[in-house]
């Protein structure tokens, strides 16, 4: 067990955390000057699409160095996902239920 | 630790404490306890995110209208702030694995300042939102009486008022106030209400103020609930660093035991993390229809 605790200390060093930082700080950059841009003449929703892949690399960054999942267990790995499989559980249950509702067209606007 | 007499001299590392059996369990055990913490955290966000969910696929442009009115570059600003902070935390247990006192103790002073910062300008954004009726809860805005010249003009349809004229507005119980429209007629010239939209947006075929107003309260309300809830976060997380503070100046972590350090680490990266998602679902949506007017 100890290897494990040398393995902890190894992480990815000063130059990796300042790599990591920089990933961090393009990324908010390029997620605001996206948001100008009109893509959901694309398709609509695309604005939001890629403004969340932005902010789930951002997160993925954070979470695999800053908070040293890439050197964790894997009850750890497991933990991290499984959270986002519950939360996409109740988006997905919340949503069948509000986007199958009445569109409430009662008048003839 | 109490020596009985039949003890023998057994070496364990000077950081375990009695109930693990060694240093690997302890660092693993702490650390399950803590992401146990983060998971049910991320339900509690995960609820606010799926009220945002529900009401913006409901209501999209009154959302974007919301959205435009706050202030982007103080949002980005302070997206950057705490991604610094981030990086200056993750240096303190850097640091602390290293047996670096004096180097802990400065990051540990820069996580505290850049998180202030961040409530800082916070509370600039709080306060801006207040002098402009903003505040969804009647009575919790600054009023405006309704004796002055205000509305003496010809009334004027809600998709007309022009950029500034907004401000200009009569709440004398300090209601929340919200007059421009623009977005939803835009929506309308280029069909793209969706039909509850349409429903709850107009009134004789023309957008409604009142209507609209109602909406974008609704952004209002969850920008507040969400930002509120995060900026608690922050306050408890500066609370951690004080506490980390004062351990790390009596030379609490050295190599041997830093797992107080790398768990508020956790903690605080974890509402960066928030932040990360806050930021473009609140200031951002509706960036991208300003070039239109709306």
């Amino acid at each position: 067990m100890s290897e494990h605790t040398e393995l902890g200390k190894q992480h990815i060093g000063l130059p990796g955390y300042l790599g990591v930082f920089a990933v961090l700080v393009v990324g908010t950059i390029l997620t605001y000057t996206v948001a100008t841009i009109d893509m959901d003449r694309i398709f609509p929703g695309c604005n939001t699409l890629v403004a969340l892949l932005i902010a789930f690399t951002k997160m993925a960054c954070v979470m695999l160095f800053f908070m040293h999942v890439r050197w964790s267990p894997r009850l750890i790995w497991l933990a991290a996902i499984a959270s986002f499989f519950w939360l996409a559980i109740m988006f997905a249950y919340t949503m069948q239920d509000y986007l199958t509702r009445s569109q409430g067209v009662f008048t003839s606007n | 630790m109490a020596h009985g007499a039949s003890d023998k001299f057994v070496y364990h590392e000077p950081g375990l404490q009695h109930q693990f059996e060694d240093m690997g369990q302890q660092e693993e055990s702490v650390s399950i306890g803590m992401w146990m913490f983060l998971v049910q955290e991320i339900m509690f966000f995960g609820g606010l995110f799926t009220a945002y969910l529900v009401y913006r696929s409901k209501y999209p442009m009154a959302f974007a209208a919301g959205s435009n009115h706050l202030d982007a570059f103080w949002g980005g600003f302070n997206t950057l702030v705490l991604i610094v902070s981030s990086l200056t935390m993750a240096l303190t247990v850097f640091f602390a694995q290293r047996s670096n006192r004096p180097m802990q103790l400065v990051m540990i002073v820069l996580t505290m300042i850049f998180g202030a910062t961040f409530l800082g300008v916070k509370a600039i954004e709080y306060t801006d939102k207040y002098n402009h009726g903003l505040i969804p809860v009647q009575g919790w805005n600054k009023r405006t009486p309704a004796a002055a010249e205000h509305g003496s003009g010809p009334a004027r349809p809600c998709w007309e008022v022009a950029h500034g004229e907004e401000h200009q507005y009569v709440n004398p119980r300090g209601e929340f106030v919200w007059t421009d429209c623009s977005l939803a007629k835009l929506a309308q010239n280029e069909n793209i209400l969706t039909t509850a939209e349409r429903a709850q947006y107009l009134s004789n075929g023309q957008p409604d103020a009142n209507k609209f107003r109602d909406k974008v309260r609704i952004f209002f309300y969850l920008y507040f609930v969400m930002t509120g809830l995060h900026a608690l976060h922050m306050i408890v997380g500066l609370g951690l660093m004080l506490w980390l503070l004062w351990t790390a100046w009596k030379g609490y972590y050295t190599s041997e035991y830093y797992m107080p350090v790398e768990m508020s680490g956790l903690y605080w990266h974890f509402v960066d993390i928030v932040w990360i998602f806050l930021f473009p679902l609140l200031y951002l949506l509706g960036r991208h229809f300003i070039h239109a007017g709306g």
